[in-house]
């Protein structure tokens, strides 16, 4: 445990998004939620870790596996809710689900279901921050498979060229939907990354909240000396299915043996004593946010038409 | 009244964004360099900073989501594309991200981009080099596409998108223009959304062209050429491909009854099919006769001077077209002896 953060406060933080997560697994037989899902369980202390760091003006790009980054961002909980519903209460009127989910009022700017496509946005926001002569930091958050478009080299190209205030966040779990890693990748992530003169680093507990944010404020104090773009590597575990809200293991291309090791370690499982503790309250929290998501109106063929322009 | 060129209304937009608004940057390759893409962007550079004319790396797509999330954070960039097929390159952030990012995050955000993509034509473009994507980006909601056919509409329409319009836009130039000189009427430039709004270009009672771009231009020629021949041409210029003004369309085939569509691309799923789209929809009885479009061959561009001529078509193609619709007897108008239209505005040698 590092003393540095406030392990319980930290640990409420990923309890409560790895509880909403499974709220929503057992709600989604009831078709409440009519939208794919794309569960951060497993990965939820890399969100935590990260976004206790930043402030609510720092911005976060990311992907469509963003609850956890939503939630630790600051997201609003209730308007998430009804987002999943379908509401017009909810954070992006509707209009989005669970894989367009923003938050702008605590920089979380958007997430894209296009692989990689919310990269080069991000470093276009560190570009306006730099050239506006403002202070705040911007996060590109995606995974390991997104390394492989094309876009991505043009983004840490341009983000090297002009020196950009961004940090690159690749949360590594190892697999693109149900292909691994070395399936895919002839290449070795953080020297890739720094043959764009890009500094790296590796997170590698990424299971433990205290250590991610640990070593993220330590790399935030050194790029607030001189802000550069710096790349993150984040490893992680995704132990739900790429999509959906079940385990996968009967696919066969990974086993529950290989995530044993993992899961032993994840305080959310270990920690039993301060989860039977805080979740209690928790769980009050996530049935407001249902009922209100419920008692949302249902968008009208007006809804539909508005904020094309 | 003042003549300006393409060219030179293009280089005073580019300006005065600048110059009015310090949120406003240019991106693009070359915009920097000694030939300024084409001239348009000359000069900027060394006077509003080097941080805000731009030289880019060659990446279309990471440029275009760089220019998406700059805008979601307070910039309102320009990115040029000397060649519109390059755009191609673009087309996820284009398509999936700027024309998106405001509906699916419920109206949270604007993504004031403009993107000015100019189309190649004649002197062995190709396949590759002369393409003319109006259909593609009209498709997509979220999109504004302007295709400009005058420098006043340069003037007018680049002033209200690049100041007052908060949404992304794709521009499409025409190269064979930029050399052309057009009579501009600085008292009375339309503003707001008129700006962009399809007008006629020439009041006539016998057929009704609807142009895009250049082909805006032809419709003119040939107007001028057949009225010596007793044709009295009417020509709406679509100026936004994806704000078509239908009232003005209907109004125009009530009193000549007859459509001609003439667009700078290939006719299926395009301007044309839209065009008779709006009218078929609204009122099919308008049309006296059978409609005609007149557009580029339904196949690549080829290279060879001697295909490409007849791959676009000529005025003989258009005034021909228009005899047959209003009925005149083909033998008492002759046509226009004129091979490619390319030559009539072909102001150079050599590459363009």
């Amino acid at each position: 445990m590092n003393s540095r953060w406030n392990y319980r406060d930290l640990y409420y933080q990923a309890l409560r998004i790895r509880m909403v997560e499974e709220e929503i697994i057992k709600i989604y037989s009831s078709d409440k939620v009519q939208s794919p899902v794309h569960l951060s369980i497993g990965q939820e202390a890399v969100a935590v870790g990260l976004c206790a760091v930043l402030t609510e003006q720092d911005m976060l790009f990311s992907t469509y596996r963003s609850h956890a980054f939503y939630l630790a961002k600051g997201g609003d909980l209730k308007q998430m809710m009804a987002e999943l519903f379908g509401r017009l209460d909810g954070c992006c009127s509707g209009k989005g689900g669970s894989m367009h989910l923003s938050f702008p009022q605590v920089g979380f700017m958007g997430t894209s279901a296009v692989v990689a496509s919310g990269i080069p946005n991000a470093v276009g926001a560190a570009f306006a921050e730099k050239m506006l002569g403002r202070g705040n930091l911007t996060l590109a958050v995606f995974g390991d498979g997104a390394t492989e478009e094309g876009v991505y080299h043009e983004s840490l190209n341009f983000a090297s060229l002009h020196r950009l205030p961004i940090i690159f966040i690749c949360e590594n779990n190892q697999f693109a939907v149900h292909s691994r890693q070395h399936e895919r990748q002839s290449y070795s992530l953080r020297k890739h990354v720094e043959a764009y003169a890009i500094e790296t680093h590796h997170i590698s507990q990424g299971f433990d909240f205290c250590e991610v944010a640990s070593a993220f404020s330590d790399i935030c104090n050194d790029f607030k000396e001189s802000p550069r773009p710096i790349f993150i590597e984040v490893d992680t575990c995704r132990y739900m299915e790429h999509v959906g809200t079940g385990e996968d293991f009967y696919g066969g291309y990974r086993s529950a043996a290989e995530q044993a090791e993992w899961k032993r370690q994840d305080p959310l499982i270990k920690d039993e004593a301060l989860k039977a503790e805080l979740a209690p309250q928790i769980a009050i929290e996530i049935n407001e946010s249902i009922a209100f998501a419920e008692a949302s109106p249902l968008p009208s063929y007006a809804d539909v038409l508005k904020h094309v322009l | 009244m003042e003549t300006m060129s393409y060219r030179d209304a293009l280089a005073e937009s580019m300006h005065d964004a600048l110059a009015n608004h310090s949120n406003t940057v240019i991106f693009g390759q070359g915009v920097d360099d000694f030939k300024g893409t084409f001239g348009t962007t000359l000069g900027l550079a060394e006077k509003f900073g080097a941080h805000r004319v731009m030289d880019t790396p060659i990446s279309e797509e990471g440029i275009t989501g760089i220019c998406v999330g700059a805008a979601l954070n307070g910039l309102r960039p320009i990115h040029i594309h000397i060649r519109a097929d390059f755009v191609f390159l673009a087309l996820n952030q284009i398509l999936n991200m700027a024309a998106k990012y405001k509906y699916m995050f419920g109206g949270h955000y604007n993504v004031p981009i403009f993107i000015r993509a100019v189309i190649g034509r004649s002197w062995g473009q190709g396949a590759q080099h002369s393409q003319s994507p109006q259909a593609l980006f009209s498709h997509f909601p979220g999109l504004k596409v302007i295709m400009p056919s005058n420098a006043q509409s340069i003037l007018e329409s680049y002033r209200y998108l690049l100041s007052d319009y908060h949404g992304p836009v794709v521009s499409l130039e025409h190269r064979l223009m930029y050399d052309i000189q057009f009579d501009v009427d600085r008292a009375n430039l339309r503003t707001g959304e008129q700006a962009i709004a399809s007008y006629l270009a020439r009041e006539g009672k016998d057929i009704t062209i609807v142009a895009t771009s250049i082909m805006v231009l032809e419709a003119v020629r040939v107007a001028k050429y057949l009225a010596e021949y007793g044709i009295d041409c009417e020509i709406i210029d679509v100026n936004s491909t994806t704000d078509i003004d239908q009232q003005l369309l209907l109004q125009s085939l009530e009193k000549t009854g007859r459509l001609l569509v003439a667009d700078t691309s290939w006719v299926s799923y395009g301007v044309a099919a839209e065009i008779n789209r709006l009218v078929l929809e609204h009122n099919p009885h308008l049309l006296k006769v059978p409609s005609k479009s007149l557009g580029m061959a339904p196949t690549p561009c080829p290279t060879a001077k001697v295909m490409e001529d007849m791959y676009y078509p000529n005025l003989a193609q258009f005034a021909q077209a228009i005899i047959a619709m209003v009925g005149a007897s083909e033998g008492d108008i002759p046509l226009p002896n004129e091979r490619s239209m390319s030559d009539v505005y072909k102001k150079f040698r050599g590459p363009f």
